[in-house]
């Protein structure tokens, strides 16, 4: 199910109905119901992958409950393992398995021997990479005895499969969300109020935004040489804002969501295209899965402790686990290895924290300084986003080179004409970011103390431009990772 | 907990009028399919592809004929003969006995792309207006704008192109188009090309979809008279498809045979003006439907 249909709108007052009203404020028959609901919204694309999330749920259920009892260092390594194995293991093989395999008959091919093993019919189970680093989150902090497991089957299934951030984040901790589930929710208005103008402006973002842009950028992207340096350029700037729009829209409506049924979820998007360098950047650009990687495996590593070859080693590991994980193509380690080249001058004249507070605060506008220095992380971003675009390294080879051919094409005013609505609503939508980047999303704070008749008047607005400017229907990108 | 509900209905008590509001404003330029998915059942049909859609005009075979034909054909991707297609069909026919119904035919509403031309689960129409409106005949039609104007919203008010206009009576309209013969003659060229390039590479006969057409005709049989009808094209676009289905009268026989009579006018082609090699222009068009009408009318 599609937050951005009609099944979800009918499903989402219906599941908020029944939250409230007829589970009479129990906790355990609301989790139940989160429960029957996330199968529900999961089972609506495929019932069959149900079984995948439930598998997955029970094994770290029952190792978690073991950690508890098991005092021996040995034997709570050895449970430890037995989740990972089995989760990566999942991932692995209906993410990974084709690829792998034809790397491994590539290799053996350039060494002259030839290995003839058909690759699988795979589909990959939607929201696979997201829910399993979740709960292995989970074992991992038993683990680590940072949290106790659970005896409540229920609450543990509903915190693996809650629908909000089931199929694309945020990526949630135990230690956050966990508890939230043991806890008595009462509805807060205030909160569900903000719940719904997160949802709008998640929905804004993803409509308006994204799918303008992906028309655009598809076009382009799957035709690259058939295009002059400019539209080349405007290609890559269409992927940066559909992809940016597409994801940060669907952490906006998750949260959103959310907080409609009492949950708090973590930040995922901290307004990353405001960023002065690339260490800014990926503080503010996916934080669930940023700091999933930093602490369950930057850290363990030795992260930026020890010398610099394990600080370079560290970091290329991290960047380039991420980059995998977005999917099994070559182009996504090189992205991840291309940010991990970003990021290195930085650790290492230890200035990848110089840039912690948001930029320009309580300023109009930033000073040349900052602008330069955002204009640059930008551009650097954009040009590792065509590697995450391209089919595969040639392409994005031939993408990046083509932009600097015909030079003549930038001063041709027919070719920015040609986009000149996708481009207005993007400066529209970078004006309403900068203006609300203080805030945990854009419009947050925008007309918040505005009388009723003002304040409905904007979200009025907001969704006559849904309206007026919906894209053609886009699949969430971050669904297929 | 309440006043926030009642809150969120008054909200959207005026955007839910609103778009209502819209939905009344979507008409024979919004796009050239919608009008058809407004009016009511009907009695008598013209079904084919988009060669009937803008060949075939109502209005003649009214005065002629003086019945109200309803021209239910879209395009070669909306509705060659197949289970969808079919499905429509039987939804907006009134089951009213004593109609007249008209067939058309040629080799492309009985061919496919798909890789494996009897596999209906690939079939392009799966996706598309006949196969996800449910309701065919409900105005104004909510499900139709809502799946299939997705990304064109405001073409509801905008109606971006004035050339094409879908009347009541199904027939779709082509106007203000370059008629000259530098126009005409560049027109046609780009679609022969893209015809002789494109599309009759993986075009293949559907044994699936010749079934549905025998399933048509007879289904209307049981409510009145059927008459199938091959229009003319262009004589290049002949030459394709004669080179995709040589012997295409063979191939449909059974179908001549359940109809009661089977015009081939690709025998006059020559003597009709074409806005594109594959659609007669209007007045052509006229004329088209005039000699149908009569025809219709010498076999009664």
């Amino acid at each position: 199910m599609f937050f951005n249909s009609i099944d979800f709108a009918i499903f989402l007052p219906l599941v908020f109905i029944l939250y409230w009203f007829v589970t009479n404020n129990n906790l355990k028959l609301q989790n139940f119901l989160i429960v029957v609901a996330s199968y529900i919204f999961y089972g609506w694309w495929d019932w069959k992958f149900l079984s995948l999330i439930l598998f997955s749920s029970i094994v770290d259920y029952l190792v978690s409950r073991q950690l508890g009892i098991e005092e021996h260092k040995s034997k709570r390594k050895a449970l430890l393992w037995i989740s990972i194995m089995i989760n990566l293991g999942l991932l692995g093989f209906f993410k990974y398995f084709n690829f792998f395999l034809a790397n491994f008959k590539a290799a053996f091919s350039f060494f002259g021997s030839e290995i003839n093993i058909n690759s699988l019919n795979i589909i990959l189970p939607v929201g696979i990479s997201f829910y399993t680093f979740q709960t292995l989150s989970y074992t991992i902090d038993v683990y680590n005895k940072k949290l106790k497991p659970t005896n409540d089957f229920i609450a543990f299934s509903a915190f693996v499969s809650f629908f909000p951030q089931l199929v694309a984040g945020p990526i949630e901790r135990a230690t956050h969300l966990l508890p939230q589930f043991y806890t008595k929710r009462t509805f807060d208005y205030a909160k569900a109020v903000d719940g719904l103008r997160q949802i709008l402006w998640g929905l804004f973002k993803k409509i308006v935004i994204a799918d303008n842009c992906a028309e655009y950028a598809n076009q382009i992207f799957n035709h690259s040489n058939h295009h002059s340096g400019v539209t080349l350029l405007l290609g890559a700037l269409f992927f940066t804002f559909q992809i940016y729009g597409d994801f940060s829209g669907y952490s906006d409506i998750a949260i959103g969501t959310s907080r409609l049924f009492g949950f708090d979820l973590m930040r995922n998007f901290n307004f990353p295209y405001f960023s002065r360098d690339i260490a800014e950047f990926w503080r503010r650009w996916h934080i669930s899965l940023s700091t999933w990687f930093r602490d369950y495996l930057y850290i363990p590593l030795g992260g930026s402790q020890g010398g610099t070859v394990t600080k370079i080693r560290n970091t290329f590991i991290i960047f380039i686990v991420s980059g995998f994980w977005h999917g099994a193509n070559w182009t996504f380690i090189v992205w991840g290895a291309l940010n991990a080249i970003y990021f290195l001058p930085l650790l290492l004249t230890n200035s990848n924290r110089n840039n912690i507070e948001t930029v320009a605060k309580g300023k109009l506008l930033p000073n040349p300084k900052e602008f330069f220095a955002m204009l640059l992380t930008f551009g650097l971003t954009v040009l590792a986003w065509i590697f995450f675009r391209a089919e595969n390294i040639a392409h994005a080879y031939h993408y990046i080179l083509g932009i600097f051919k015909n030079p003549h094409s930038y001063i041709q005013i027919g070719i920015y004409w040609k986009y000149k609505i996708v481009l207005c609503l993007i400066l529209l939508f970078i004006i309403i970011e900068w203006i609300g980047r203080d805030g945990q999303y854009a419009i947050e704070r925008i007309g918040y103390t505005w009388k009723r008749p003002l304040r409905f008047a904007l979200y009025y607005a907001i969704i006559i431009a849904i309206i007026w400017f919906t894209g053609k229907d886009q699949q969430f990108i971050y669904f297929q990772f | 907990m309440n006043a926030f509900i009642l809150k969120i209905i008054i909200f959207l008590i005026p955007i839910t009028l609103l778009l209502l509001a819209l939905c009344f404003f979507a008409n024979g330029y919004t796009d050239p399919f919608y009008v058809r998915f407004t009016t009511p059942t009907q009695q008598n049909l013209i079904v084919g592809t988009s060669r009937a859609a803008q060949g075939l005009q109502p209005d003649i075979f009214e005065k002629i004929l003086g019945i109200k034909l309803y021209n239910y054909s879209f395009t070669v991707a909306h509705s060659p003969y197949g289970k969808k297609y079919w499905e429509s069909i039987l939804k907006k026919h009134n089951k009213k006995k004593h109609g007249v119904f008209i067939v058309t035919v040629d080799p492309w509403s009985i061919s496919t792309w798909c890789k494996n031309p009897n596999d209906e689960t690939q079939f392009r129409e799966n996706t598309l207006a006949v196969a996800n409106t449910h309701n065919v005949s409900m105005y104004p039609n909510i499900e139709y704008l809502y799946k299939n104007l997705k990304g064109h919203y405001k073409d509801i008010l905008l109606a971006p192109t004035k050339k094409l206009f879908l009347h009541e009576n199904g027939w779709l309209e082509v106007k203000d188009i370059k008629m000259d013969s530098a126009s005409m003659n560049k027109r046609i060229a780009e679609k022969i090309t893209k015809y002789r390039t494109d599309h009759q590479p993986k075009t293949k006969f559907s044994k699936v979809r010749l079934d549905y057409l025998l399933q048509t005709i007879k289904y209307f049989n049981n409510y009145g008279q059927v008459y199938l009808v091959r229009l003319p094209v262009h004589s290049e676009m002949i030459k394709i498809e004669n080179e995709i289905m040589p012997n295409f009268n063979d191939v449909i026989s059974n179908a001549i045979h359940l109809s009661k009579a089977y015009l081939d006018m690709t025998n006059d082609n020559d003597k009709f003006l074409y806005t594109d090699g594959n659609h007669l222009y209007q007045t052509s068009g006229r004329e088209v439907s005039e000699i149908v009408a009569q025809w219709i009318k010498s076999n009664n």
